[in-house]
This record gives structure tokens, sequence and C-alpha cells, in this order.
């Protein structure tokens, strides 16, 4: 088992290194992110360096997400559309051992890429004499905790669509915009329209946003950290929510992901 | 060793949803040691069934069982299997010695650079060892595909078109690694297209068409199905009689072919006219003329009734 889940993210991380597409997407993500973050670096003020520093550490959080994102989905889609698959399961590794082993190379690219983001914005930290705030690890942390559930939820929809419909129900038909149409339906519902077409809307709505993981569970709770990135200290225990909420999330997308690649009739 | 029965896989396709039937009924066993050979035309179902017997498509019915179990991707069962596809479906972005490392530390054990080296020099890969498959020919991606199915020593081998692609060099060395593997005892399963290539390895044969088995047997069986004509070949003194078929004179030199009902009638011609007699025996037919025979239509004979060929076509129609 150790030496096949070895074997499997030596060959995973391989092709993180080597496939175009990734590369292509990476630097197109870099460059947006490096638009959005160049001009705040220019500040020269205390105050114009933290927003600075903040700026730029919630632009390269951003980037993880999406990249991680883009590991989870190119990882499975590419290899159950060219087939390779047939050469790893016609020898004694199991659907199980080999989408585990990618679901952790995935995992292991993400919290280095966390681990560099962070120790980068630390850095700028003591370059502009920021004192550094524990609200860096917060946030890296809990991009690090997102972006597990986000690469295993990508991993679950490649094993069931193709990757574009993965992509567009990730980015358009998620849980928040389900919410932003549940709570319209329901502001509908009060001002007096109460048809029943529009409760079943309401009700289904509800329901998707429900059924749907959601990026940020605890965004209510944690969003003064991201934005003063002080932590108090019961704010901790939001971080580890937000870690077991990841942990759950991906054990029912690997779950899931693993039935539907076992009932594959074609691999 | 391999039974399938009855192997039905039907599945619709194109807008019209139009079904299409890739196998309609197929049963074959393949024995312990057998080096059995798949034959048949484009579309006939041979890679479908060994995707059947690899578990790597499930079929609408029928049973597959290999070394008396079903075929259950990636379980320990696999431990003594090895496959080589017929589409290069590999790794791309591994080079050569990575793609080799790795489908052999997909058997749960490392492979030291010392047996890695020795099998890609003895394909001739060494030299492209560093090259990314993706940059590889088709002969060379085949090469790496055979390598992964040599570099451990498995029982059951599964190779579907071996040799495509390979340049006439490979084609003989693989033919030599293949019948050193069977000989160790090992049991091999091919696709072919190439009947030579058939008739000098394999020891069963199973032709298939249109999904299903039509005829099942040893290869010394197909090869010697034509018993109703007889090859002679004479010195002709002038006289060449009428009941001689697909006639070839090569100067005073006649060959041709004798019915068997006729063949009194030619000795005593020849014993009459003093016919310097070179050779009369018993046609020996090569696979493809079996194979062409079957696929026609035309009857494979009581000859392989009586030498107990195993027709199995009407057998499978239920």
């Amino acid at each position: 088992m150790t030496e096949l889940l070895r074997a499997n993210i030596l060959a995973d991380l391989a092709y993180y290194r080597r496939s175009r597409l990734l590369l292509a997407f990476m630097l197109l993500s870099l460059l947006l992110t490096g638009l959005g973050s160049l001009p705040p670096l220019f500040s020269n003020s205390g105050v114009q360096s933290f927003n600075a520093l903040h700026e730029v550490f919630s632009e390269l959080n951003g980037f993880a997400l999406v990249l991680c994102a883009c590991l989870g989905l190119f990882i499975i889609s590419s290899h159950l559309r060219n087939r390779s698959l047939k050469m790893v399961f016609t020898k004694p590794c199991s659907p199980a051992v080999w989408l585990l082993s990618a679901f952790l190379s995935a995992v292991l690219v993400s919290l280095l890429l966390n681990f560099v983001i962070l120790a980068g914005s630390t850095l700028l930290s003591l370059v502009w004499h920021i004192p550094v705030r524990p609200g860096l690890v917060f946030v890296s942390a809990e991009t690090f905790a997102v972006s597990v559930g986000l690469i295993a939820y990508l991993m679950l929809l490649a094993t069931l669509v193709h990757p574009a419909v993965a992509a567009i129900c990730t980015l358009i038909f998620n849980a928040d915009l389900f919410y932003s149409a549940h709570l319209w339906t329901e502001a509908v519902i009060r001002s007096g329209n109460k048809g029943p077409w529009l409760r079943g809307l309401n009700g289904l709505f509800h329901w998707l946003y429900l059924a749907l993981p959601m990026l940020y569970p605890f965004d209510k709770k944690t969003e003064p950290v991201h934005v003063s990135l002080r932590v108090m200290h019961g704010e901790w225990k939001y971080l580890f929510y937000s870690l077991a909420y990841a942990l759950s999330l991906s054990a029912f997308c690997y779950c899931l992901a693993l039935f539907a690649l076992q009932r594959k009739k074609h691999i | 060793m391999i039974v399938a029965e009855n192997l039905r896989v039907h599945f619709r396709t194109g807008f019209l949803r139009r079904e299409v039937r890739a196998l309609n009924g197929l049963s074959l066993e393949v024995r312990d040691g057998d080096f059995f050979a798949l034959v048949g035309q484009n579309g006939a179902g041979k890679s479908t069934a060994m995707y059947c017997f690899l578990g790597l498509l499930k079929p609408t019915s029928g049973k597959v069982e290999i070394m008396g179990q079903a075929p259950d991707l990636g379980s320990r069962l696999y431990d003594k299997v090895a496959y080589l596809p017929e589409e290069p479906h590999y790794h791309l972005y591994l080079t050569v010695a990575e793609a080799t490392r790795y489908y052999a530390a997909l058997y749960g054990k490392r492979v030291s650079e010392k047996t890695l080296n020795e099998t890609l020099e003895r394909l001739g890969l060494a030299q492209f060892k560093d090259l990314p498959l993706s940059k590889c020919s088709k002969g060379m991606k085949q090469k790496v595909g055979i390598a992964q199915c040599l570099i451990h020593e498995p029982q059951v081998l599964f190779l579907d078109e071996p040799t495509r692609g390979l340049d006439p060099l490979a084609v003989r060395e693989f033919r030599e690694t293949l019948r050193e593997i069977h000989q160790r005892g090992a049991t091999i399963v091919m696709n072919s297209h190439v009947l030579s290539e058939i008739e000098m390895l394999a020891n069963r044969v199973a032709i298939i068409e249109k999904g299903k088995v039509v005829v099942q047997d040893e290869l010394r069986n197909l090869l010697t199905l034509d018993r109703e004509l007889y090859q002679v070949s004479f010195e002709a003194n002038g006289h060449v009689p009428d009941y001689l078929d697909a006639v070839e004179r090569v100067g005073n030199m006649v060959k041709g072919d004798l019915p068997k009902e006729r063949l009194y009638d030619f000795m005593d011609l020849a014993k009459q006219s003093g016919l310097h007699l070179h050779e009369c025996s018993l046609k020996k037919a090569t696979l493809e003329d079996s194979f062409f025979k079957i696929v026609k239509g035309e009857d494979p004979h009581a000859g392989a009734q009586e030498m107990g060929t195993m027709p199995v076509a009407a057998g499978n129609q239920g």
C-alpha cells in the first residue's frame, strides 16, 4: 500500500510539473494575480504598507485556491480522458488507492503552496516593518483547509462529468448562487406572492444551498480575522471547525468519487 | 485458467442511439499454459473480449473468470497478470524510464536500476530512457508497454496487437521473448491481425466473427483443415489431367491441387503414363486459408469435425 501510494504520488507530481494545460492555467492565474497585487506594492506609508500586504496576501490566497482546484480537476479528468487508468487498474493497484494518491498529491502541492505564500507574506511584513500578525497563519491554514475540500469536490465532479461542466458547476452553480436565489425567492414570497411554484423553487434553492459544499462555512465568524489579520482568543476554534468541515467534505467526496469510478462501465 | 461464458456487450451510440452488439454471446476457454490467439476482422470484438477478460469493460451479461476469480480491477488477482494495450494509453507525461519504473512499482515492488536498465537495454530503449512518452514514436511506446509486461514475471499475459508499430528486428526479438515466457509456463492470450505470427507462436486459436467465437481449436487442427485436397507436383510429358485445380506450370513441372476422390485415378494415370511424380501430399492449409474459409462462411468442413475441431458458433446461438 505505501509503495503504491508513493509510486502514484510521484507520478502525479510529475504530471503537475509537466502538464502544459496546467502550466498555461497557472501562468494565466499568476498574471491576473500579479496585476491585482502589483499596484499596492508601490505604497510607502505604514498604513498603506499594511493594506498592500493584506491585498497581496489575499490575491495570493485566491491564486492558491484556484490552482489547487485545477489540480483536483485535471488530475482526474486527464487520466480518465486519455484512458491511461487501464494501465493502473490492470495491476494490483485498486481505484481506491489511485484516487487517494491523486488526492494526497494535490493536497501536498496545496500545503507547499500555502506555506510559500505564508512565508512570502511574513517576509514582506518584516521588510515593510509591519508586526507579523497571527492572522497570516490563520488565513493560510484556513485557505489550505478550503483548498483540501475544493480539491476533493472537483475530483468528484471530474469523475462524474466533463471537466468544463465541473468548472462551470464550481464557479457558477455553487452554494453562494443558490443561497442568493433562496433569499430572493423568500423576499418575493414575503412581499405577498405565495404561488406554489415559487414556494417549490424556494425549497429547491434552499435544499441545493444546503447540499452543495461551501467554500468558507464559517465566513461570518472569521471575517474580522481576514480584515484585520488579528486573531482573538475564541476565533482559533473556527480554524479547527474549518479543517474538520474540509476533512468531512473530502471523505464524503472521496467515497462518492470512488463509487462513481468503480461503477464506470469502461475504463 | 480463463473462462468466458456467453459474454454479451451491447451499447447504444450516436444521435439515434443505435444499438451496437460488440460481443454477442462469446464463450471460450483458455487452459493453463496455452498460447491462445484471438483472430478476427476489425470490429469482430477481439479487443472488447480482452477488455472483458481484464475487467476493464463490464459486460451486459455473461461471466468471466481468470484463475477462478471474477476480474475485479486492481485486486490481488492482477499480481500475476500483465497487459499490453492496443492503443498507447500510457502516462504520456512520464519519461520512458519513469513510466517503466512506475508500472513496475504498481505491482508493489521497487525495481532496481539494474533490472530497469537491463530491460530497457534488451528492448533498445536505453538511449531513449529520458525521453517523455509524449515524444516517443508509436513503436517506442509499444516497447515501453512490452517492457512493463516483462519487468516482473507474469503468469498470464494479455497482449492486444503486440507487434503493431514495431520494426522487424524488434518483432523477431519480441517473438523470441514470448516463446521464452511461454516455455516458462506462462499463459498468453494475444490478439493479432498478423496470422503468420500467430502460426509461429500460438497453440490454440479462436476465430471471432460478429462478437462470437465461430471456431476454437488447436492451431494444428486449423492448419490441416483442408482434407479434401492433395497437392501434387510432377513432370508432365504433355498430358495434364483436367481434374487438377490451381495448376501452375514452370517449364516441364506442373503443380496443382487434386480432389480427394480423384486420387486413385491420378495414381493410375501416373503409373500408366510413367509420370515422374515429385510430390503428392495432403494439402496444408495456412491459418490465413482457414480464416478466410471460416469468415467467408464456407463450411469449415466435415474434415474439421473429424479431427475434433470445435465449430462453436452453433453452441453460441442460444
